[in-house]
């Protein structure tokens, strides 16, 4: 999607993610409270639209968040969903409205409660509908698949993968609203609990639950606004993922290739000038094969990429830097705006005992979204966000 | 509001299924082996599996039905020990890739850790999972080659 005008992130807020006994509304509430206020916006009818990303919550989840905060009745709120993608979606939606001139102002809020409603001790599964639901299919056992065939393909190790987790649980260790943190073994990975072979339970990110929020506006907004830092967004791309029934490489992902290729010609910034990324590393395996499909490095170079610590502190881009959902945990609708918010707050120099140095000047994001039998995923919602 | 009251029991319509699914696999009578349909079009010649009820090339509505090959490649495959609720584990499944340039997903017959990529699999029938009656339901899956 092409900007019609420049638009810009105010303020944004999360929740801790973890296990709530407050349901989605009081979290979404609570974010989106903290991106309002944040944003220096006093009342509710400043606000011109509103998006609201959540999975499995029910029907009008956003009506629900937002009218205690006096937000229905002036303006329109639609609720999106595409499973793990809804939260980036929404952001998605709410640029757009800006960057057309249909508003000057929108809100994005994901929010997800996993916990209050779901059986402990089973797996995520795409609807029954689908006919490899009806065979038994995980989302853990499809991203073990991608894995298996990487492991076999390039001689990776179980302990390579392992890397993944203790990267971003050390990326995470001083960060608040970050869940399963600090330090931990390649061995404790690999030795813990065996989900799907050879994903263990310390290379899946947790159920948790969840929400984020994302004020956006145009240039005009941010100064009546009196915004200090806003944050520019350079490009924002959802598309939905290729059907086809035939063989195809998953150790590469057909939609994020094409919306990572979409989005850097789209914002005019290559994978080489992006500083940090959150991407959707539900599991080891998905963060080693997204630096090839973004280009962070060549087909075939995302172990060497890792091995050479170009993903952490002081490498090529900082992969995951609040932790990624390995230590956050994955409410589904919630994530996608999370990594938004996490991100602002990279750029602006905000995050306290685990800032990114130097302060990043670009920032990426990345969600894909459902298990849908002949698609690689549903859909895929990324965002490119500088500081000028 | 209605008078009718429901009836105690459930009619037999109600019954959950205990074969999936006729139009995705055949078994012959003759005890001939088991094979895949897979479903040709009649616009534009492509072939797909499962059925789809129009072409995503053409939007024809009909098909060639196309017995499949009983072999194929096992693509990757993974060994499931936390699986969907009501499922008991560990199970297996994996990708399959017949000659006919289609890739099936299944559930594979044997222990755990038996299976390794590129190895050449053969369809067999057997449970996949329990229905909502508590009775097995048969599918397609995949096993070892039994040796000639
Ligand atoms: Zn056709």
């Amino acid at each position: 999607m092409k900007l019609l005008r420049d638009v810009f992130i105010a303020g944004v807020g999360e929740t801790p993610f973890r296990r709530h006994k407050a349901d989605f509304d009081v979290l979404g509430r609570m974010a989106a409270l903290e991106a309002l206020r944040q944003s220096n916006i006093d009342r509710p009818q400043m606000i011109q639209s509103a998006y609201v990303g959540n999975a499995t919550n029910g029907t009008v989840v956003g009506q629900t968040i937002l009218k205690q905060l006096g937000m229905c009745g002036h303006m329109p709120i639609i609720n999106v969903e595409s499973a793990c993608s809804a939260g980036g979606m929404a952001v998605h939606c709410a640029v757009k409205d800006v960057s057309t001139g249909l508003v000057d102002l929108a809100l994005a809020v994901g929010a997800e409660n996993h916990s209050l409603y779901m059986q402990r001790g089973t797996a995520f599964a795409p609807a029954m509908s689908d006919i490899e639901t009806m065979h038994g299919a995980v989302m853990t056992g499809k991203y073990a698949l991608r894995a298996k065939r990487y492991m076999h393909e390039t001689g990776a190790t179980v302990e390579d993968l392992a890397m993944i987790t203790v990267k971003n649980r050390r990326h995470a260790k001083h960060n608040p609203n970050a869940w399963f943190k600090g330090d931990i073994s390649i061995e404790e990975v690999v030795n813990s609990r065996l989900v799907a072979d050879p994903l263990t339970l310390q290379q899946c990110c947790g159920i948790a639950d969840g929400a984020g929020a994302v004020v956006v506006g145009s240039r005009e907004m941010m100064d009546k606004l009196g915004i200090a830092q806003p944050i520019r967004v350079r490009g924002s791309v959802v598309q939905s993922g290729p059907y086809h029934n035939q063989p195809r490489d998953i150790t590469g992902d057909d939609i994020t290739e094409s919306c990572s290729a979409a989005l850097y010609e789209l914002s005019g910034i290559g994978p080489k000038e992006v500083d940090i990324i959150e991407l959707h590393d539900a599991f080891t395996i998905a963060e080693l094969l997204y630096y090839e499909c973004m280009g962070l490095c060549g087909k075939g170079e995302g172990l060497q990429f890792l091995r050479d610590g170009q993903s952490t502190y002081g490498g090529q881009c900082v992969v995951s830097p609040r932790g990624g959902m390995l230590s956050y945990g994955h409410p589904i609708g919630a994530s996608g705006v999370a990594q938004v918010a996490a991100c602002v707050k990279q750029l602006r120099n905000q995050c306290d005992g685990y800032q990114v140095e130097p302060v990043p000047r670009v920032a990426m994001t990345h969600v894909t979204g459902g298990g849908l039998s002949g698609t690689e995923h549903a859909a895929c919602s990324m965002h490119m966000l500088s500081r000028d | 509001m209605s008078d009718e009251k429901k009836p105690a029991k459930q009619p037999k319509e109600d019954a959950d299924i205990t074969f999936y699914h006729p139009e995705l696999l055949e078994v012959p009578e003759d005890g001939s082996p088991p094979f895949l349909k897979g479903y040709r079009c009649m616009g534009c010649g492509q072939l797909d599996f499962p059925k789809l009820s129009t072409c995503p090339t053409c939007w024809g509505e009909q098909f060639d039905m196309v017995p499949l090959s009983r072999r194929g490649k096992l693509y990757s495959v993974t060994d499931i020990y936390i699986g969907q609720a009501g499922m008991e584990t560990p199970y297996i499944f994996g990708y399959i890739d017949l000659p006919e340039d289609l890739r099936i997903f299944a559930q594979l017959e044997g222990e755990p850790q038996s299976y390794q990529c590129d190895e050449e699999v053969e369809l067999t029938v057997g449970t996949i999972r329990i229905n909502r009656d508590g009775l097995p339901i048969t599918s397609y899956k995949f096993s070892k080659l039994v040796p000639a």
